[in-house]
């Protein structure tokens, strides 16, 4: 689709082809119109001359490429630049000595600085420009793949090898780069000439921020930016313009009858919900209908929780086959990559904002492609306008009672749980989410990289006016503490907390404290340290294979040398301290609650018990260098 | 760079994504043995996960509980009455010393405790696990104070014997 997106825009496709081709993948003739529609200014507007002169909002600049870039930028409302610099991109950061309006914020190796601007972009729902060196991207890509897969908007340029050296292999030259990206990004492109600079840009951040969103790459060689011309500067109301599409009439009412009688139906949400910032939407929707709402209580495949998890039509997570609420006779999926579940007996009717993963792994009987928030307030007016209130009350309140006894009663199971495993030493997992949910403020955002909490989350509040949740869909990690950051930057009035496993502290290393020291950030970083890849041990030991049978842990085991991460945070000039006794939890998080009021970061390496198969082992495959030596050199 | 996969022992894959979803080979013949709560053991534990390391894991009643607590945290649709019957399943069928897999012989050095090792371990798991590696010397009494704490129908002295005996032939 994005090369057929492509082709139009490079004017090689006429609208009508574009929209029949946009129809073969699957779009709606209406979605397929709105797109083409919405394509339009950028696509027929470059170089069209008068109109675009005459506005206020286009001027036309001179300066070399790297003055272009950023005055696009701004022009485009850019309030950050997450970064790590090179020598090639001087004229970027030369240019920004006279522009204020841009911040420039800087980590200290690329992952850092594009998990620092995905954080931003998934808080802010704003595009995260990151510029980072030629040589770096690799760095960059590992979590790139989080934001591509999460679908965040993001443009990341480096400043690459002058044209005239291309092919020549110089040191830091890697032949046709850009594309490297080409498997995680919507679009790579790069800038042929100084002039063509601003329009490049132009370009990235639409395709960035057009739903399904997601990273976008630039290749900015080095004498085109150093290189001076003049050329047109957009203001982002020119080319960022409203991308959201409303469903089909006819097919919201034909969903709106088939869920008001239904006689089982269940709701599916997942993480297009939050970035359409439709969670209202959903809440009034979901009491409206009084159905059950499963989604995401664990966090691989998904980023957020879009509904209060403790309303009481929250089921939990939504399994292949659910023994509550039974079969659904009507699956309404919303937002959710994976909600489209199938079944004989089923009306699945699926409204997604990305066309391209809707209908992909299941048939759906109802498909419409849209803007959740619209589409949803849509759904609930074509409910009320088909029912009177009393008897839409009456249907929502023999659905709800049931639910919300199931709910009550697992609600009280997952606390006694939870109770029954509070005093254990190392600290259990539940033990800290008990703590958590009863020290953190309601609206704290909770930034998570640490698969092993699962058994946390659910002792804790998440969506509605409780604690907003982030995560990552595909668990790469290294992100969190970086993201952390990001998503203060973007939230400074509210609470962060980056809770993060040992794992992924090892992954991203210390680099996302020294962005959080440099910028006086205040945010809780939390450690649980259970020096192991608790989780994956797991897995590879549900196989039953040999290192089950032999109890040999042959990967997962983190220990020795057991990393003391608070000590690790000091090197960076964040204080920190180790928690080894639940009782001790009380008084550290005042401590971190401190700490966040003088405004800076804290940090807590909370060591955790392990859990499931193999927990109890320490082993690993032993080898020493030192006794390979024949010379003690 | 790794991405970190989900996954506690037997659950994990609360998510119905291709990647924690049991493959259709991992999910062929029953596995479990037949039994009061066999079938709400499979129907209940299948949403998430391949059920063949159940009946590969022998376990007393507190092991098992344990691990049914965690996948009802996870997401596991079980009611509190229902945990009590899967747990009872699991213990009476799955319990130490029931229907063990077939194991190799193993040889293991002379000294007090050997025959408790021969004669207890195995009810829950082959003796390749016991001499496989060597570990840190301090490991082996939080190992067996593991297993006791798991069911393991040990007294606590009969637990220092075991551990001694680990400690002095397969301490390191």
């Amino acid at each position: 689709m994005k090369e057929l997106i492509k082709q139009y825009l490079d004017r090689g496709l006429s609208r009508r082809r574009l929209v029949s081709g946009l129809s073969a993948f699957g779009l709606s003739t209406v979605a397929a119109k709105a797109v083409a529609q919405n394509l339009a200014p950028l696509g027929q507007g470059i170089g069209s001359g008068n109109a675009a002169t005459a506005s206020t909002a286009i001027r036309t600049i001179e300066g070399n490429g790297g003055k272009l870039f950023v005055e696009q930028l701004k022009a485009a409302g850019v309030e950050y630049i997450f970064f790590n610099p090179s020598t090639g991109d001087h004229p970027i950061f030369d240019a920004l000595v006279d522009v204020p309006e841009i911040k420039l914020i800087k980590g200290v190796q690329e992952g850092a600085v594009v998990a620092m601007a995905d954080g931003y972009a998934r808080a802010s729902g704003r595009t995260g420009v990151v510029i980072v060196a030629n040589i770096g991207l690799p760095n960059a890509m590992t979590q790139m793949v989080n934001t591509w897969k999460d679908q965040i908007p993001l443009l990341v340029a480096v400043a690459s090898v002058d044209q005239d050296a291309l092919g020549r292999d110089q040191w830091q030259e890697t032949d046709h780069h850009e594309l490297m990206t080409e498997p995680i990004t919507k679009w790579f492109w790069q800038a042929q000439s100084t002039e063509a600079i601003a329009e490049t840009t132009r370009r990235g951040l639409k395709f960035a921020s057009t739903p399904p969103c997601g990273p976008v790459f630039l290749s900015l060689p080095t004498n085109t930016l150093a290189q001076h011309a003049k050329t047109q500067i957009w203001d982002g109301s020119k080319f960022n313009v409203p991308m959201r599409i409303r469903p089909d009439k006819a097919d919201v009412e034909k969903a709106a009858r088939l869920l008001i009688e239904a006689k089982n139906p269940l709701l599916s949400i997942g993480d297009e919900i939050t970035w359409c910032r439709a969670d209202k939407e959903l809440l009034e929707l979901a009491e409206l209908l009084g159905a059950p709402v499963a989604g995401e209580m664990s966090n691989l495949g998904y980023w957020s929780k879009p509904f209060p998890t403790r309303h009481p039509l929250f089921i939990g997570t939504l399994l292949r086959t659910m023994r509550f609420p039974g079969k659904p006779d009507v699956l309404l999926n919303l937002g959710n990559r994976w909600g489209e579940i199938a079944a004989p007996g089923t009306t699945l009717i699926s409204i997604r904002l990305d066309p391209t993963s809707l209908a992909r792994q299941a048939p759906v009987d109802l498909a419409m492609v849209a803007d959740l928030k619209l589409a949803i307030a849509d759904l609930t007016a074509a409910i009320r306008s088909m029912a009177t209130a009393s008897r839409l009350a009456d249907i929502a309140e023999q659905r709800a009672a049931r639910t919300r006894a199931y709910s009550a009663q697992m609600a009280e199971l997952r606390e006694a749980i939870g109770r029954g495993l509070a005093d254990s030493t190392p600290i259990s997992m539940e033990r800290l989410g008990i703590e958590l949910e009863k020290h953190l403020d309601r609206d704290t955002c909770y930034v998570a990289d640490v698969d092993s909490g699962k058994t946390m989350d659910p002792l804790m509040a998440f969506g509605g006016d409780d604690k907003q949740y982030f995560g990552t869909g595909p668990n790469v990690l290294g992100w969190g503490m970086a993201a952390g950051f990001g998503v203060k930057l973007a939230r400074p009035d509210v609470p962060v907390v980056s809770v993060v496993g040992d794992g992924s502290f090892l992954f991203s290393g210390p680099q996302p404290l020294w962005s959080m020291a440099r910028y006086k950030a205040p945010v809780t970083v939390i450690v649980l340290n259970n020096h192991s890849y608790n989780n994956e041990r797991n897995r590879i030991w549900n196989g039953a294979g040999r290192q089950f049978e032999a109890a040999r842990d042959m990967t997962c085991y983190n220990g020795n040398p057991d990393v003391d991460f608070a000590k690790t945070a000091d090197a960076f000039g964040v204080e920190g301290e180790t928690v080894k006794e639940a009782a001790a939890l009380a008084d550290t998080f005042a401590r971190a609650r401190a700490a966040m009021v003088e405004g800076r970061p804290y940090l807590l390496d909370i060591h955790i018990k392990r859990e499931g198969l193999g927990a109890v082992s320490q082993w690993y495959p032993p080898y020493s260098l030192a006794q390979q030596r024949t010379r003690k050199v | 760079m790794r991405a970190l996969v989900l996954a506690h022992a037997l659950a994990f894959a609360l998510a119905s994504t291709a990647a924690v979803t049991p493959s259709r080979a991992q999910q062929g013949a029953d596995p479990l043995p037949a039994g009061d709560g066999h079938d709400l053991v499979a129907v209940a534990c299948s949403q998430c996960h391949y059920l063949g390391t159940i009946a590969k894991i022998r376990d007393g009643a507190p092991g098992w509980r344990r691990y049914v607590d965690n996948m009802v945290l996870r997401g596991a649709q079980l009611t509190k009455p229902e945990i009590e019957t899967v747990v009872a399943y699991l213990a009476r069928n799955l319990g130490p010393g029931m229907n063990l897999p077939p194991a190799k012989p193993v040889a293991l050095p002379d000294g007090p405790g050997k025959d408790l090792i021969a004669e207890r371990c195995t009810l829950c798991h082959n003796l390749e696990r016991v001499v496989a590696v060597k570990r840190e010397r301090k490991a082996w009494p939080v190992i067996v104070a593991d297993m006791v704490a798991q069911g393991a129908p040990v007294t606590t002295e009969e637990a220092k014997t075991i551990f001694d005996y680990l400690t002095a032939n397969f301490g390191d």
